[in-house]
């Protein structure tokens, strides 16, 4: 229990992140940094496009498969890292 | 003896057989002087054949109709079971986050030690990298201009010479309705006046008609659409009374009124916002506020009527002494409020600005009775809490930043826009924009640093304080003449319109340029710090 906190606390405390949460399998979210509407947003979203990022990438070559996903937006960068289990989506500010 | 007529068959003697009768009988009649010679005759009947019965006769046919069969057959239906079911919207709930009770921390973990190191690293490398330096992408069309899409007007208004007082876009963003009525009368007038709706996005739209007219019995001074209903849209009166319309429905638009009671406001009501109601979000109720010093809550009640539920006075004794004002004059003691404008962080937070030219910050919860002699249905109560130091004349128009909790502008009769901070009584920046009146200021809805204001040179100046912190962007010629441009509204849906209407009777619809519509990467931050350096 307290790992998981230290390992989301070190996270949340690098340079220009903004906010990270886990989401679960399903796309409910599990832990979180932010307030509740945005959670949900962030983890609904993203759980779709994971999805369909995976898929993309597995219909192109089936013996590949997704390690991570990155979203650059104007605003900031959204960085998911995929998993049987669970998502882990940190959003960071890359201060320029 | 006389003879007597012997009836022929009727309808064949006709006239004519009469006559041959009366002659007939009145030969006989002859008779008595001589004695002797009568005699007994029997006449033969006249008869005329009749015409018109021989031309019927000739003319006749016989003739008849029926309809065809009508086939029928019989069926029944019966139906074999039937559910009850009832649909009712819900607010939605809001989605929570799984208890941690729930959880294989386990499982939990060991997924984090797998993917740490590599989210860390990733991390480091998006703060050190410079791919993206410089590199932006175009999603839309860039505008490079700002251009003037519709010319609003409405001929019969303009005819009575009447102004543009106030202008607002419905939630959808697709309807602006404007405000007829004057703004330089100082006697009460009995000019009808008009609200008028003109749908942006109907085809075949026609600028010199609108799509919805409703008649006011006085002039309309300020015009706020419902925040959800899209054809709800409350107005405030010369009179002090407020209304509430319906525009979708033409023949009886009006919703509801204030009447003309012991609450209603004594002087012409200046700005209309709808607020959510304390305990039902999804209500609204209309505040209204008025030179009288009063600043009321409206509710719609039964009958058409609208009903105060809250309502607070402004006095000069209770302003809170955190600035010098000048000695109000003798026998004075309410502070007329000419505009309102609401925190959009902090529900009950309001700034009102005053007739004097200071802004007060005030606040719904408070407590304190407001000691006014003016009578109320409800008990007024004293909202300020913070006096911010004086323009050099009137305050028309204040408005709060969406993007930071403690700035707002304010505009003025001295052609000045201050930027306040809510936590200090001097203004941070104070910008001369205009030798005249400045009629109206509004914060950008998207862009953190950029304002506008209605000028009484009949300008629209935009003004971008990431470029200049002296002098306004754009300037847009509204009027020919440079008669004032009274007051502007952003469209918060579609973000690139801007309107604004001027005493020449005209709503001007501007397409602003992109650069004025797209949020650059770091304003937010910039507008903080804008804040936070010129306090200290």
């Amino acid at each position: 229990m307290a790992e998981v906190e230290e390992t989301l606390k070190r996270i949340q405390s690098h340079k220009g992140v903004i906010g990270n949460m886990v989401v679960n399998a399903e796309g409910i979210p599990i832990r979180t940094t932010l307030d509740n509407s945005t959670t949900v947003q962030y983890a609904g979203l993203l759980h779709q496009l994971t999805t369909k990022a995976r898929s993309t990438v597995r219909d192109i070559d089936p013996q590949n498969d997704l390690t991570f996903l990155r979203i650059r937006s104007k605003k900031h960068e959204i960085m998911v890292a995929p998993d049987k289990e669970y998502l882990l989506i940190v959003i960071q500010n890359p201060c320029e | 003896t006389a003879t007597r007529a012997q009836p022929g068959p009727l309808g064949r003697a006709g006239r004519a057989g009469s006559a041959a009768l009366a002659t007939g009988g009145a030969a006989s009649a002859k008779g008595p002087g001589r004695p002797g010679q009568l005699q007994d005759e029997t006449l033969g009947v006249a008869s005329v054949p009749s015409q018109w019965r021989g031309v019927q006769g000739i003319r006749g046919e016989t003739k008849s109709c029926q309809t065809a069969g009508i086939a029928t057959a019989e069926a029944s239906a019966q139906a074999r079971s039937h559910a009850d079911a009832q649909v009712q919207t819900e607010a939605p709930v809001p989605v929570s986050t799984l208890p941690p009770s729930r959880l294989d921390t386990a499982r939990l973990a060991a997924f984090l030690r797998r993917v740490e190191a590599m989210v860390i690293r990733e991390l480091n490398k998006n703060w050190q990298s410079h791919a993206f330096d410089g590199f932006e992408v175009n999603w839309t069309e860039q505008q490079q201009t700002v251009s003037c899409l519709h010319t609003l007007c409405y001929p019969p208004a303009q005819g009575q010479g009447l102004h543009v007082t106030s202008i607002s876009w419905n939630t959808t963003g697709s309807v602006v309705a404007c405000a007829y009525g004057r703004l330089d009368d100082g006697d009460w007038s009995t000019l009808k006046s008009f609200v008028c709706a003109w749908n942006l996005d109907r085809r075949g739209l026609n600028p010199r008609q609108p799509s919805a007219v409703v008649e006011a019995p006085s002039a309309v001074l300020c015009l706020a659409f419902h925040p959800t209903q899209p054809s709800h849209i409350a107005g405030g009166l010369y009179s002090g009374e407020v209304l509430v319309w319906d525009m979708s429905r033409p023949e009886d638009p009006l919703l509801w009124r204030t009447g003309l009671t012991d609450d209603t406001h004594t002087d012409p009501v200046y700005q209309v916002v709808w607020l959510p109601e304390p305990r039902q979000s999804h209500r609204f109720q209309v505040l209204s506020v008025a030179t009288d010093g009063k600043v009321l809550l409206w509710q719609g009640g039964g009958a058409g009527r609208l009903q105060l539920t809250e309502g607070f006075a402004l006095v000069v004794q209770q302003l809170p002494r955190s600035t010098k004002l000048k000695k109000p004059p003798r026998g004075e003691t309410e502070v007329g409020a000419t505009a309102v404008a609401f925190s959009s962080f902090d529900p009950s937070l309001f700034v009102l600005g005053t007739e004097g030219g200071f802004p007060v910050k005030c606040s719904l919860a408070a407590e304190e009775a407001a000691l006014t002699r003016m009578p109320s249905s409800v008990p007024l109560r004293a909202p300020a809490q913070f006096t911010f130091s004086p323009h050099g004349g009137p305050i028309y128009s204040v408005s709060c930043s969406p993007f930071h909790r403690n700035l707002f502008l304010s505009a003025g009769t001295d052609g000045h826009v201050h930027l306040y901070s809510m936590l200090q009584a001097q203004p941070l920046i104070s910008l001369q924009l205009s030798y005249k009146y400045l009629f109206a200021v509004r914060w950008s809805p998207v862009r953190p640093l950029v304002f506008a204001a209605a000028s009484g040179e009949g300008d629209v100046r935009l003004f971008d304080l990431q470029k200049s912190s002296q002098k306004p962007t754009i300037s847009i010629k509204q009027t020919e003449d440079g008669s004032p441009v009274y007051c502007l509204e952003f469209n918060s849906q579609q973000t690139q319109l801007l309107a604004a209407g001027d005493a020449k009777g005209t709503v001007k619809v501007w397409q602003l340029s992109t650069e004025f519509t797209e949020q650059g990467p770091r304003e937010t931050e910039d507008l903080d710090q804008l804040a936070a350096e010129v306090a200290t």
